[in-house]
């Protein structure tokens, strides 16, 4: 196992290594740079702009730029931001626990919402039940989140007046239901908006499962449907599911983009946003890090998942 | 398995009442009150460094205060200076040299959040550390023509031009820095100062919370009295989705929307506990033509006649919702040196029609028109996310099409926009320019000032405008420089470099019970004087 661990680890370097040099040519041909900004302001003059791009050292050719990087990335230090000139780890490792949290309730939720959803249509396949969740799910994958995301503030927040339209906690502290509060309706975007596509991918394998010889044979040695569904169909029909939570899982570490920023949730999506219309380069490059490492990293976990739900995969 | 699911349903369960504890409105964010009012902005600052941000300077103007500050109705005003140097005071002088020096005389009696005196050797080293070579502030305009500043006493700092700098007065208007605290540091990586600066304002910052908020708290012993200022704590809450902070007002989240949207205008006007504000403003939205990139705007008669194919008074009316009015020229109304006897441009189409017909510009085939076998055709940027633009954008396109004139519209985000003008790689943008307290328009229309030595992105060029603008940067005297300037608006006016749309009014939205909000039109900002605000 560790030499599995050790392998893919090292396999990983590479891969990360070619995605930071696209990563950085990429943002760098992005139209605008960090010194857009400044370009509104009338007093901002030619040498004025000149003076801060030697200090970002943007005036050095674009693979010295990288290789600085690179170098000082692999040996970890990952530079100071662009927009206010703080090490880009404090920047990080700040917003890093409010999209942890987000994240956690979130797949939490969405699994429950998933589990139930995906297995009861595809036991009941084409019943009352089945055609309302598949109608659920479409909706859920169709709505644009930010739609949906001021739908329930206008209703929650400003109609019921039930939940705090956005943020992390009420300023200046709260105490845990404050908190629990204000995690409702982001939660609830992302949840329903995981779970609508992940029920799917769960009703298709069971169907799957359920049709395949070893469950009609667990049937015909007369076991409770419950536990045929549960301990034998559903344990076989989780291994595509587990590579689709791993994958969503991975992409919202970068940060819910949209959902943080509807409900200005200070997390690493909020920051990504910001760095992007910024166009702060060592930010970003190290968000873009960070979302490639937690691919590499879900991926090995999923594999892991994987073989200690079925047994013929092996982790050696 | 089967044990720790139930478990965990009853766990869920139990928290629904918890979370939605009484199912009855929430109470915990109070209305606003002399001890806490909360501010919802669109955007978090980069630093609260005012020689070092790009972001407008709301929070930082209620923590570090200028000499001068611009009042509600764009009037230079004195704040941590006694007075404002004039000639007719005689704390400006000229020189015989053709350079100029102006005396401040500070307030007496100020001290830094600390307790230091606030004297002329902060105004000294402010200059020396913006012109030295190890600090990066965002601009060292005007500074850079600062040859040295005497500090004859601790309230009096004398500072010497190498030339005439007639926007001198509002030099120090970010304030200074406190010497005792960065003298010999490396200002750009002094985060205690850029995170929590010393000010001598009415308030200083008692919690930055990244990407959620930042608390002010009132300064004990402000210089102004211990009456002021009347609110304890004001709190700046990010968030920069509008739909969100408009959302955040109506449920009584914030108290304040700042620079609100006009799209969003009946919304808040709806709120019965919300007054909006409206500040007639110093920016103007209009149409630049890059003479440069697309030659037939070079053309005097194609510029009189776009920009009288497009009813201005209709947009106004409509997208604008009537909020704001139809500008004329880069100087607004707001401002001392507007000019108000300028050639004015009303919708005519049939004029249009034949100012393009005078310029060769005949109707083809498809009612377009065309010259030497060459369209008139050309391509209308903006920025992306901005609905009234957007709209004001396909009005635009609709009534130059109805005159031949084919126009395309496109979008691009915020920062790509501004490196696409800022190169020239542009036919035509739609856009404003937030222009200075002080009316200095030669970078905006000079004829050596295009990109990447200003901002003359129309890359117009009239010699005689070009002298008058130089001439009026040089000039202290009041009344000559508005006679300079009143002749430099009369020549835009005439040559239509730009098209200039509507006077941007400012929108802030205010709790009704907001006593002495004043508004502010120059990026000052409305808590220029928030020590006097106070909840009835």
């Amino acid at each position: 196992m560790v030499r599995f661990v050790a392998r893919r680890c090292l396999q990983a370097v590479p891969v990360l290594v070619i995605v930071s040099a696209l990563v950085f040519l990429l943002i760098h041909a992005a139209p605008g740079g960090p010194l857009a900004v400044y370009l509104a302001n009338p007093n901002v003059r030619p040498q004025d702009i000149e003076r801060l791009r030697r200090a970002l050292g943007l005036d050095r050719p674009i693979w010295q730029q990288y290789w600085t990087w690179l170098w000082a990335f692999a040996r970890g230090d990952w530079g100071y931001s662009f927009s206010d000139g703080r090490p880009v780890a404090a920047r990080i490792l700040e917003r890093l626990p409010a999209t942890l949290e987000l994240i956690g309730a979130s797949l939490a939720c969405a699994i429950v919402l998933t589990l139930p959803a995906g297995i009861v249509a595809a036991m009941r396949r084409g019943g009352w039940f089945d055609r309302l969740m598949t109608i659920g799910a479409m909706a859920g994958i169709s709505l644009p989140g930010f739609w949906f995301g001021l739908l329930l503030q206008m209703i929650f927040a400003v109609g019921l007046g039930w939940l705090p339209s956005s943020g992390r906690a009420t300023p200046g502290g709260g105490d845990v239901v404050d908190h629990l509060q204000h995690l409702v309706l982001p939660t609830t975007v992302l949840a329903i908006v995981l779970a609508s596509g992940w029920s799917r991918y769960l009703r298709g394998a069971m169907l799957e499962t359920l049709s395949l010889p070893f469950i009609v044979s667990a049937r015909a040695r007369g076991l409770p449907a419950r536990r045929v569904v549960l301990r034998h169909a559903l344990r076989h029909a989780l291994g595509p599911l587990l590579a689709v939570v791993t994958v969503d899982a991975a992409l919202l570490v970068s940060g819910a983009v949209v959902t943080e920023s509807v409900f200005a949730w200070p997390g690493l999506g909020s920051l990504f946003t910001e760095a992007i219309a910024r166009r702060d380069y060592t930010v970003l490059m190290a968000l873009l890090m960070l979302s490639g490492s937690a691919v590499i990293v879900f991926n090995i976990v999923a594999d892991f998942a994987h073989a200690a739900i079925d047994p013929r995969i092996a982790t050696t | 398995m089967r044990r720790a699911a139930r478990r965990a349903g009853l766990v869920a369960a139990a928290l629904v009442p918890v979370v939605f504890s009484g199912c009855g409105r929430r109470t915990v964010t109070a209305g606003p009150s002399n001890d806490l009012l909360i501010v919802g902005y669109d955007r978090e600052p980069d630093t609260l460094n005012r020689f070092s941000t790009h972001i407008l300077e709301d929070i930082q103007t209620c923590v570090v205060e200028g000499l001068t500050t611009t009042d509600e109705q764009m009037r230079v005003v004195p704040l941590l200076a006694i007075d404002v140097p004039t000639i007719k005071n005689g704390d400006v002088r000229l020189r015989s040299d053709g350079g100029m020096d102006v005396v401040w005389r500070l307030r007496p009696g100020v001290t830094w959040h600390d307790g230091t005196p606030f004297t002329s050797s902060d105004v000294q080293f402010t200059v020396d550390a913006i012109n030295g070579p190890s600090y990066n502030p965002e601009s060292t305009d005007g500074f850079d023509r600062i040859a040295s500043v005497d500090t004859p006493d601790p309230l009096t700092a004398v500072v010497h031009y190498k030339e005439i700098y007639a926007p001198y007065d509002i030099q120090f208007i970010r304030g200074a820095l406190p010497k005792h605290i960065l003298q010999g540091r490396d200002i750009d990586r002094a985060q205690d100062y850029n995170r929590n600066p010393l000010g001598t304002g009415p308030y200083h910052v008692l919690e930055w919370k990244s990407g959620e908020y930042i608390l002010l708290e009132r300064t004990a012993h402000y210089w102004r009295g211990d009456a002021y200022p009347r609110i304890r704590r004001l709190l700046f809450k990010f968030v920069p989705n509008t739909n969100t902070r408009i959302n955040q007002l109506k449920a009584g989240e914030v108290h304040v929307v700042a620079l609100a949207p006009w799209d969003k205008y009946r919304e808040m006007a709806a709120i019965p506990s919300i007054v909006v504000g409206r500040t007639r403003g110093n920016a103007y939205e209009h149409i630049t033509l890059n003479e440069r990139q697309f030659v037939p705007f070079a053309d005097v008669r194609v510029r009189r006649a776009l920009i009288s194919a497009l009813d201005r008074e209709l947009y106004t009316r409509t997208i604008l919702d009537g909020l704001a009015p139809v500008a004329d020229g880069p100087i607004q109304p707001v401002s001392w040196a507007y000019n108000d006897r300028i050639t004015r441009y009303p919708f005519d189409p049939l004029k249009a029609r034949a100012l393009l017909d005078e310029a060769g510009w005949k109707a083809g085939a498809d009612g377009i028109r065309m010259r030497e076998g060459k369209r008139l055709a050309f391509t209308l940027i903006t920025q992306a996310g901005y609905a009234i633009r957007e709209s004001m954008a396909q009005a635009i396109e609709r009534q130059l099409r109805d005159v031949g004139v084919d126009v395309k519209v496109e979008l691009h985000d915020g920062t790509a926009i501004s490196s696409i003008w800022f190169e020239g790689r542009f036919d035509a943008m739609l856009h404003w320019w937030q222009m200075p307290s002080d009316p200095e328009l030669t970078t905006f229309f000079a004829a050596d000032r295009t990109p990447p030595a200003g901002r003359n992105i129309n890359y117009f060029h009239d010699e005689e405008l070009t002298r008058l603008l130089y001439a009026s940067d040089r000039t202290v005297d009041r009344a000559e420089r508005k006679a300079l300037l009143a002749r430099a608006q009369a020549i835009i006016a005439d040559a239509v470099p730009e098209i200039p749309l509507y006077s941007v009014t400012r929108l802030d939205a205010v709790p009704a019970t907001l006593l002495n909000f004043k508004g502010n039109p120059t990026n000052t900002g409305i808590f220029w004087n928030v020590h006097e605000w106070e909840i009835k």
